[in-house]
C-alpha cells in the first residue's frame, strides 16, 4: 500500500495559484529529491507534508488518511538553518525527544530514566560522527556538524518520513559530500521515506530514487499568478545508487559523483529549464539523467 | 595621519580617558564648593568632603538618636527589599504573560493590544487610583514599580518569544512536543537570558519609580530619606545617598550580568558570534 | 509626572546655576533684586502685586528693580533662597529657622504677614477625640509645620511622638491618600484641610487656632542684603501694605483683588474668603508691629527651636535647642553669638508711621 497519496492537490493563496493538479503516489522507503526554480512551490509542498501549510483542494493522504494539519512525530524535519536548539548541548538536543516522550509534565528525565535516554542518544550521536562533541553547544559546531546533529535529533524519534529542506545548501562542497553519505546510510538503516528539496541537481540525481521537477507549464503573461506549478517530471533515478550502496558501505572517496564536468552539466541544466519548451524538456532531462548516471 | 574613526586609544589611554570625566566632575565640585564655603562656612548646598564624611558616619555608623537604628542600612534594606520585590514580581509576570503571549495566538490576540495600551499609561498620572486600589503601604510601593516596568518587560518578552525561529517550534513538534512542553523546554530556557537583559535595562526605571513611591508616602527608604532631608537642604546627606544609590544600581546590574553569563553561556557566546 | 521628575532633578540643576550666580551677587549697592513666593493663602498678595505692578511701582519709587517669582514647590523656593538665588522668600517661622538660619544664611523676617488661626489641623477618620490618635499612623509632610502642630497637639493631651507613627506623605498626594483605608489620621494645611474635612466621617480634632500665633507666615530676606540695601526693604514693605489695604477693603476693588488671588490659588472668592477666615491677617502694619514686639513671639520661637532640635533640624553642630540665636524685639532666644534669624519690626514700623 502506498505510504503517501497525493490526489489532485491544489494550493492557492487567494487569487494566486501556487500548486495545481498534483497526483502522485509514494511508497515506503522511497527517496524523493525535489528540484525546481525558486518560487515554484516546492517549499510550499514540503510544508504541506510537514503540516504547517493547509491543503486548498484535493487530498494529501498518509496511509490512506488525511495528513494531520500540524507537525507531528511521524514526520522528521531538517531545515537549512535553525534546526537545532541553541540552548541545549549536542547530547541535550538528541535526548530531547526521548525526554519529551517519557516526561509529559516537565519534559525532563532524571536518574535511571535519564541514564537510559543518554545511552540511546549517545549511540545516535556516534552514528552521525559527533561522538567527540557530545557536550558542546551548537554555536561551537561547524555548519556541517550542526546538520549532523539535526539529523541525529530527528532520527532518534524514528520518524517514518524525513523531510529535508535544502539541508546542505549552506555547506561547503567537501562537507556536503560527507553529508550525502551520511544521509544515504541513515536512509538505508532506518528504512526512511525521504523528501528532500535541493537546488543542486547533481545532488538530486545522486541521492534520490525518484527526482521530481516542479515547474509551471502554463503561463499567462497577463495574469502571472493564474496558474500554479506542477510536477512536470517524475524520474526514476536512484536504482544505481541503491545498487552502489548494497555493494559496499560508502566511503568518502567514492561518493563524489563521477563524470560530467560541473560546468557542462550546469549549461545543460540551464538549457533544459530555460530555453526548451515544456514537452521538449522531458527528453533533455532524460538525456541529462542518463548522461549523469 | 589616520582618520579619527580609525584611531583607537591603547589600554592605558582608555583607562585614563574613562576616569577623566569623573575626576573633572570632582574637581569642578571641589572648586565650586570651596568658593561657596569661603563665603559661608556653613553652606549647605555644596558641603565639603569632611561634612560628607561626618554625614556618612552619622547615617551609617551611629545609631539614630530617636529610633536607635542605623539609618543608612535601614533605608538600604527596605529600599532594596521593595526594589527586588518589584523587579521579581515584574519579571515573573513578564515571563508568564510574555511567553504565553508569544507562544499562543489566542492569548496574544486579546492581551497584546491591551498590554501595549497599559504600558503607555504613565503610572505617575494614575497615582490616586493606585492609592485607592493598593493603599499606601508597602504593597503600593511595590505595585508602582510593577506597574511601571512590568508592561515593558511583558512586551519585550513577547517580542523575544516571537523572534525565536519558527523552525525551532516546528522541529520541537516533530520531536513529539506538546504546547506545554514547547513552552518549558524550548521557549522558557531561551527567554530567560533575554529576560535578564531586559530586567537590567529596566533597572533605571525601577529605581525611579521606587524613589517616587518613597517620596509620596513612607517611613524609611533611600528615596524617603532624600526627600525628607531635602526639607532642610542637607546636601551632605543627599549627595552620599545619591552616590550610594548609583553604586547599588551598578552592583545590581553587575550581579544580573554575571548570573546571566554563568547560567546561559550559550546565549552570550551566540551574541558574540553574531557580533563578530 | 514632570513635576515629580523635576523634584528629583532640580536640586542638582540649581546647584550649578546658583554656584555661579551667587558669586557674582555680592556687590554692595545693588539695583536689581528678586524674591520668590509659593502658593498659600497668606502669600497670594505677592502674585497679585506683581501682576498689578504694585511691586514695580514701589521699586520704581526707590529707584530699584524687584523681580517677584512664583515657585510651584514650597520647599524648593526656600532651598533656592537659602542657596542664594533669591534675596527674599515667603516662608513660615519654623522653616525660616530650620532651613536658611540653620544653614548659616542670616535672615530677617521683614514682614510678619499673618499667623495660622485654624488653617492647619489634625484630622481623624471616624473619631472625635484627639486622644484616639494614640497608636495610629499619622500621614503628614514630615518636618513641616504640620509636624510641629502635631507635636503641640500631642503635648496638649499628654501624648508624645513615640505614641504614634509618622508617615511622610507628599502634600500633593495627601487628599488622594486620605481616601485609602490605610490612612486614618492626617495633619495638613489649607486648602487640603478643608477638602479633607468635606469628606464624610472626618473630624478636626485639633487646629492651629488652639495655638494662635505659633505658625507665622513671613517674608524673609537676606539680612546682609537688607542692611546694605534698605531701599529693598522699604519697597517690599511699602508694596505689601498697599496690597493689604486693597484686599482688606470691603469694596468692589477689594473683592476684585480677593477674587484674583482666589483664582490664582485654584479656588474662587468664597473659597479664598473661607481660607482667610482661618488666617489672622495683619492688614495694618501696626498690628504686625504689635505682634512682633510681644513677648509671646520669643516663647513661640523657643517651642519651635526645641521641636526642631528634637528632630535634628538644627544641624549636627547643635548641642541643644539654643544653638541658633533668634532675635526678637523682646530679647534674643538662644545663642546671642550665633544669631541667624531676626524679627525686625523697623520697616513695618515705617509703614505704620506712614514714612515710606
Amino acid at each position: 500500500m502506498a505510504l503517501i497519496e497525493i490526489r489532485n492537490l491544489w494550493k492557492e493563496y487567494g487569487q494566486q495559484v501556487v500548486l495545481e493538479q498534483l497526483n502522485k503516489t509514494v511508497g515506503e522507503g522511497e527517496f524523493i529529491t525535489i528540484v525546481g526554480a525558486s518560487g515554484c512551490g516546492k517549499t510550499t509542498f514540503l510544508k504541506m507534508l510537514l503540516g504547517t501549510e493547509s491543503v486548498s483542494r484535493g487530498q494529501l493522504l498518509l496511509d490512506g488518511k488525511p495528513l494531520p494539519g500540524e507537525p507531528g512525530p511521524e514526520r522528521g524535519i531538517v531545515f537549512q538553518r535553525y534546526s537545532v536548539f541553541p540552548h541545549l548541548s549536542v547530547l541535550g538536543n538528541v535526548m530531547l525527544s526521548l525526554e519529551l516522550e517519557k516526561s509529559p509534565l516537565l519534559g525532563r528525565l532524571f536518574g535511571g530514566a535519564r541514564k537510559t535516554a543518554e545511552k540511546l542518544a549517545k549511540e545516535m550521536i556516534d552514528a552521525v560522527g559527533l561522538g567527540q562533541a557530545m557536550h558542546k553547544y551548537p554555536h561551537e559546531l561547524s555548519g556541517g556538524m550542526q546538520q549532523r546533529l539535526a539529523l541525529a535529533q530527528s532520527l532518534i524519534k524514528r520518524p517514518r518520513i524525513l523531510l529535508l529542506d535544502e539541508p546542505f545548501g549552506a555547506l561547503d562542497p567537501g562537507i556536503r559530500a560527507d553529508m550525502h553519505q551520511l544521509v544515504l546510510s541513515l536512509w538505508q538503516e532506518h528504512k526512511l521515506t525521504v523528501f528532500m528539496i535541493t537546488h543542486d541537481i547533481k545532488e538530486g540525481f545522486y541521492l534520490g530514487t525518484r527526482l521530481w521537477v516542479f515547474d509551471k507549464c502554463r503561463f499567462d503573461p497577463q495574469a502571472p499568478n493564474a496558474y500554479g506549478a506542477q510536477i512536470t517530471y517524475d524520474l526514476p533515478v536512484g536504482q544505481t545508487d541503491g545498487h552502489l550502496l548494497k555493494k559496499s558501505p560508502p566511503r568518502a572517496a567514492e561518493k563524489v559523483p563521477p563524470p560530467l564536468p560541473d560546468k557542462y552539466r550546469r549549461n545543460l541544466w540551464n538549457q533544459v529549464f530555460t530555453n526548451i519548451p515544456c514537452p521538449a524538456r522531458v527528453i533533455g532531462l532524460c538525456v541529462c539523467g542518463v548522461g549523469f548516471v | 595621519m589616520k582618520k579619527l574613526i580609525n584611531r583607537v586609544p591603547g589600554r592605558t589611554a582608555r583607562w585614563i580617558l574613562g576616569v577623566l570625566p569623573f575626576v573633572l566632575c570632582l574637581v569642578l565640585y571641589l572648586a565650586a564648593s570651596n568658593a561657596r564655603l569661603a563665603e559661608n562656612e556653613n553652606d549647605k548646598l555644596l558641603p565639603s568632603f569632611s561634612s560628607f564624611a561626618g554625614a556618612i558616619e552619622r547615617m551609617a555608623f551611629t545609631p539614630d538618636k530617636r529610633s536607635g537604628n542605623y539609618l543608612l542600612w535601614q533605608d538600604t534594606a527596605s529600599s532594596l527589599w521593595r526594589l527586588s520585590l518589584g523587579l521579581g514580581l515584574s519579571a515573573l509576570l513578564a515571563l508568564v504573560i510574555g511567553i504565553l503571549n508569544g507562544a499562543i495566538p489566542y492569548m496574544r490576540a486579546p492581551l497584546s493590544p491591551f498590554i501595549t495600551a497599559i504600558s503607555l499609561i504613565p503610572p505617575m498620572a494614575i497615582l490616586p487610583i493606585l492609592f485607592i486600589v493598593f493603599g499606601l503601604g508597602e504593597l503600593a510601593k511595590v505595585m508602582l514599580i510593577v506597574i511601571g516596568i512590568a508592561p515593558f518587560l511583558i512586551r519585550d518578552v513577547q517580542q523575544r518569544a516571537l523572534e525565536i525561529p519558527a523552525e525551532q517550534l516546528i522541529k520541537a513538534q516533530t520531536l513529539g512536543a506538546n504546547t506545554w512542553q514547547i513552552i518549558v523546554r524550548v521557549l522558557f530556557p531561551q527567554i530567560m537570558p533575554r529576560l535578564l537583559a531586559s530586567v537590567r535595562l529596566s533597572l533605571g526605571a525601577a529605581w525611579l519609580f521606587l524613589i517616587a513611591a518613597e517620596a509620596i508616602a513612607a517611613t524609611e527608604g533611600l528615596g524617603y530619606r532624600i526627600f525628607l532631608v531635602r526639607r532642610y537642604l542637607a546636601m551632605d546627606v543627599i549627595l552620599p545617598y545619591v552616590v550610594w544609590i548609583t553604586l547599588l544600581a551598578f552592583l545590581l546590574d553587575y550581579v544580573l550580568r554575571k548570573i546571566s553569563r554563568m547560567c546561559y553561556p550559550w546565549f552570550h557566546a551566540q551574541i558574540q558570534t553574531a557580533e563578530n | 509626572m514632570t513635576g515629580r521628575y523635576s523634584r528629583i532633578l532640580l536640586p542638582f540643576l540649581f546647584i550649578f546655576c546658583s554656584v555661579f550666580s551667587s558669586i557674582s551677587a555680592s556687590a554692595a549697592e545693588r539695583q536689581k533684586f528678586s524674591v520668590c513666593w509659593s502658593i498659600y493663602v497668606g502669600w497670594m498678595p505677592w502674585g497679585f502685586g506683581a501682576e498689578q505692578d504694585i511691586v514695580k511701582k514701589w521699586a520704581d519709587k526707590y529707584g530699584i528693580q524687584i523681580d517677584v517669582v512664583q515657585i510651584n514647590d514650597y520647599i524648593e523656593s526656600i532651598n533656592q533662597y537659602t542657596a542664594g538665588k533669591y534675596d527674599g522668600c515667603s516662608m513660615t517661622n519654623m522653616d525660616a529657622l530650620t532651613i536658611p538660619a540653620a544653614g548659616n544664611v542670616d535672615s530677617t523676617a521683614l514682614i510678619v504677614g499673618d499667623f495660622s488661626n485654624g488653617n492647619d489641623g489634625v484630622v481623624l477618620k471616624n473619631q472625635k477625640d484627639l486622644k484616639a490618635i494614640k497608636g495610629q499612623k499619622v500621614n503628614l509632610v514630615e518636618l513641616s509645620v504640620s509636624h510641629y502642630l502635631l507635636a503641640r497637639a500631642l503635648d496638649s493631651v499628654g501624648l508624645a511622638e513615640k505614641d504614634i507613627q509618622v508617615v511622610n506623605t507628599s502634600d500633593a498626594d495627601l487628599v488622594a491618600a486620605f481616601n485609602t483605608k490605610d490612612v486614618t489620621a492626617v495633619v495638613t494645611w489649607n486648602p487640603l484641610l478643608s477638602e479633607i474635612l468635606a469628606m464624610p466621617n472626618t473630624n478636626s480634632v485639633f487646629d492651629s487656632a488652639k495655638i494662635p500665633g505659633e505658625i507665622i507666615d513671613l517674608m524673609v530676606v537676606n539680612t546682609k542684603t537688607l542692611q546694605e540695601n534698605p531701599k529693598f526693604g522699604k519697597a517690599l514693605v511699602g508694596a505689601w501694605y498697599e496690597m493689604m489695604g486693597l484686599m482688606s477693603a470691603n469694596s468692589e476693588a477689594g473683592r476684585a483683588a480677593r477674587t484674583a488671588m482666589g483664582k490664582a490659588s485654584g479656588t474662587d472668592l468664597a473659597g479664598y474668603d473661607a481660607q482667610l477666615a482661618s488666617t489672622k491677617m495683619f492688614y495694618l502694619p501696626a498690628e504686625a508691629v504689635a505682634f512682633t514686639n510681644s513677648a509671646q513671639l520669643k516663647t513661640t520661637m523657643q517651642y519651635v527651636a526645641e521641636f526642631s532640635f528634637n528632630h535634628g533640624l538644627l544641624g549636627e553642630g547643635a548641642a541643644d535647642a539654643t544653638f541658633i540665636g533668634v532675635e526678637t524685639p523682646s530679647g534674643i532666644y538662644g545663642n546671642s553669638k550665633n544669631v541667624q534669624l531676626r524679627f525686625d519690626p523697623t520697616f513695618m514700623q515705617l509703614a505704620a508711621d506712614g514714612k515710606l
